[in-house]
């Protein structure tokens, strides 16, 4: 079996399966944990638990201003990383047809040359995140394993698929199956390090906002 | 001698020039070629059909420079081939003898078809002899061997899943002899012309890449070579079959193109002597000079997609991971204990608040 | 997006008109002929329109029948010649560019020449009349003087 083939067959289905029961898994541990009991009465609010939840969800994107001058840089590169990520994962031809394989749904690509330019933008505030990382010593003192292997499974796949769309370095074939192995190696991981933000992070906020809600707070 | 056989002097330099375009080979060479192959005595072909549909042999009988006519005639001595032979049965099997004795060690031993190796080879039968021990004993005496076609060469259609005769192709069985391998399904003619005329030119075969196969006409892609391929580049695809972006010209990509990991002559040579060739036509390149493109996920599932789980695996899946979780949770859950409620309000008595027109 | 692919265009056609230039050199200079094989290179066919209107057309044109229809055309430039083979389908099989002052496949080769000496003589009104033919024989530039090469 070629490479490709083992690419696009057997260790598809394996990521694909390894992810959904690991996702499953996590968020069945975490929302069948026992929750603190709240034996306060709940305030009033203008917004109700459920709207609590949604408007803590979309305030926690903007930075507090106070904290704006330490945060910024990081802020930055982390947008541009998130933001990139989303329109290539979003605009990209060849994404936008795996979505159609799975869902049916399609809708207009966005041209390949504005894909490259974007995606070297991701892989630059990657690097510079990564490097950010390193050289700040509360964030070396606090960095994992889980940390950096995230870092390098998520940096894979955005470098072998602006290789491939170059078609410059390398054969097509081989570039082409790098790019599904290191998005299957992403697949596995996901659940089980912090990549898992992806889905907690919406949770987390959510669980506040009810929370501040409840109290009569801001949220 | 080729001038005896009406291919005056300048037909066949003007053959050579062709042919030395076709191989990529420097055209200072064709003089070269021309004055060799005017020299060449016919080289002898034996050739074996194992487990085939024939299809080779019919794409070879269409080739169209050379015909096969002049092939046959000029070039080399057919000397053995079962569909165009004449002789039949025990003539046949004589005629291979002679053909093997006579060439011993000089031969070109073609092959098409897989041979399977299964219990005893015994899935493919030729007058009661198997594939297997009849490519032993003739492979022996060999120049070199031509695996025709991409079950000769990588087992083709016999080997898919689940390959109930133990299918394989020619490369897994010969270790000791040049092997060519001349894959397609079927190869474009041109090709095993180019391969033959270059070994009667010079006595070698030409340069050949990792699979074994002509660098000259392997060593680039369909992709590389398509005239849709503008339209890829500017992300221009045809959503179905003969929709209007399709025959405006547009990539074939998203109906399940494999160009770009194909190697193969067909977007420049084309077929039925440059008339066109699968894309040309509206349907997407299938890969067949790989090996085993039959199991590589499809013809009509895109290169971004591939086979992953149905729904019930993912069903399956899912049920799996929220039973580990839940029994995570629950563990959890016994180990921590509950949260007493307060009971009574706290003993101690708030401080005394000191009126505020007394502060200070 | 701007279409730039003139620009590219006419790098590769001045590139080719560079190469033939020192080709031509080697020849003035050494006497060696060169060979360029256009359908071997990665041009466009707008790139191969445009290199050929650009060398232009010079006095000879000369139509060769064997193993199909050739057509061998001196271009604007002495010495370099453009070259279409077909095959007996009409299919196009090469195009070269050729500096020389003669192509090679226009050049009688001795061999043909000593054995067309010998069918020469059987062509003799005497001859033919001797096996019984009916032909009158019509002057078809038998006999000119040709230069020698």
């Amino acid at each position: 079996m070629t490479l490709l083939a083992f690419a696009r067959g057997p260790a598809l289905q394996a990521a694909v399966l390894i992810m959904i029961a690991g996702i499953c898994w996590r968020l069945a541990g975490i929302f069948l944990l026992r929750r603190r009991k709240r034996f306060a009465l709940p305030r009033a609010s203008v917004t109700g638990r459920i709207g609590g939840a949604f408007t803590t969800i979309l305030t926690r994107f903007v930075p507090r201003r106070t904290f704006w001058p330490r945060i910024a840089v990081s802020v930055m590169l982390s947008g541009v990383f998130h933001i990139g990520l989303l329109i290539i994962l979003l605009g990209g031809a060849p994404h936008i047809q795996v979505i159609h394989q799975v869902t049916g749904l399609t809708w207009p690509n966005l041209p390949k040359g504005l894909i490259v330019i974007v995606s070297g933008l991701t892989l630059a505030s990657m690097i510079g995140l990564l490097i950010r990382r390193v050289l700040n010593p509360v964030l070396r003192l606090l960095s994992t394993v889980d940390d950096y292997l995230s870092w390098l499974l998520v940096f894979l796949p955005v470098l072998s698929g602006v290789l491939l769309s170059g078609e410059t370095i390398g054969g097509y074939g081989t570039l082409l199956a790098l790019h599904i192995l290191s998005v299957e190696l992403l697949m596995i991981w996901l659940p089980f390090g912090k990549l898992m933000h992806m889905l907690l992070v919406f949770a987390g906020r959510g669980a506040m906002g009810i929370d501040f809600a409840r109290k009569g707070a801001a949220t | 001698m080729l001038a005896r056989c009406g291919f005056g002097r300048r037909g066949l330099l003007k053959f050579a020039i062709a042919m030395t375009s076709s191989l990529a080979l420097p055209p200072s060479v064709a003089p070269v070629m021309a004055a060799n192959l005017a020299k060449a005595k016919r080289r002898s072909v034996i050739w074996l059909s194992f487990q085939e549909c024939t299809g080779c042999l019919e794409t070879l009988l269409r080739s169209s420079s050379p015909t096969i006519d002049q092939l046959i005639f000029d070039f080399i001595s057919l000397d053995y081939q079962e569909s165009l032979m004449a002789a039949a049965g025990s003539a046949a099997e004589q005629t291979l003898r002679e053909a093997m004795a006579a060439n011993k060690g000089e031969y070109l031993l073609a092959i098409d078809g897989s041979i399977p190796v299964k219990d005893g080879g015994v899935y493919s039968l030729t007058g009661g002899r198997s594939n297997l021990s009849m490519l032993e004993e003739v492979a022996a005496d060999a120049k070199a061997v031509l695996a025709i076609g991409t079950c000769a060469a990588y087992g083709g259609i016999p080997k898919a899943y689940p390959n109930p005769t133990g299918a394989v192709g020619v490369e897994d069985l010969v270790s000791n002899k040049p092997i060519v391998n001349i894959p397609g399904c079927p190869p474009v003619p041109e090709v095993l012309s180019g391969v033959l005329v270059h070994f009667i030119s010079f006595g070698r075969l030409p340069e050949l890449d990792d699979r074994k196969r002509p660098l000259a006409y392997f060593g680039t892609t369909i992709h590389d070579q398509c005239y849709r391929r503008p339209f890829y580049d500017q992300g221009k695809f045809a959503k179905s079959f003969d929709d209007d972006g399709a025959r405006q010209g547009w990539c074939l990509f998203e109906l399940g193109c494999k160009g770009p990991v194909t190697h193969n002559a067909c977007a420049s040579l084309k077929w039925n002597g440059g008339t066109s060739f699968p894309i040309e036509a509206g349907h997407g390149c299938i890969g067949c000079s790989e090996p085993d493109f039959w199991d590589a996920g499809g013809f009509y599932t895109s290169l971004a997609g591939g086979s992953a789980t149905g729904w019930k695996s993912a069903g399956i899946a899912a049920a799996v991971g929220l039973a580990g979780g839940a029994a995570a949770a629950l563990s959890t859950r016994i180990a921590t204990p509950l949260e007493d409620a307060p009971a009574s309000p706290p003993e101690k008595t708030p401080p005394e608040k000191t009126p505020p027109d007394k502060l200070p | 997006m701007t279409d730039f692919s003139f620009l590219a265009d006419d790098a590769l056609v001045d590139a080719l008109i560079m190469e033939i230039a020192g080709l031509l050199r080697r020849l003035i200079e050494h006497g060696e002929a060169g060979i360029i094989d256009v359908l071997g290179l990665p041009l466009p066919p707008s790139c191969v329109a445009s290199l050929e209107q650009r060398l232009g057309h010079g006095e000879v044109t000369v139509r060769l029948d064997a193993a199909g229809a050739s057509e061998i055309r001196e271009t604007g430039i002495p010495g370099v010649w453009w070259t279409r083979h077909s095959n007996e389908q009409g299919r196009l099989v090469a195009m070269l560019i050729e500096v020389t002052f003669v192509p090679e496949i226009l050049k009688a080769n001795i061999a043909d020449v000593v054995r067309g000496a010998e069918r020469l003589p059987a062509l003799t009104n005497v001859a033919l009349r001797a096996r019984g033919a009916d032909v009158a024989l019509r002057a078809r530039g038998a006999g000119r003087p040709h230069d020698a090469s």
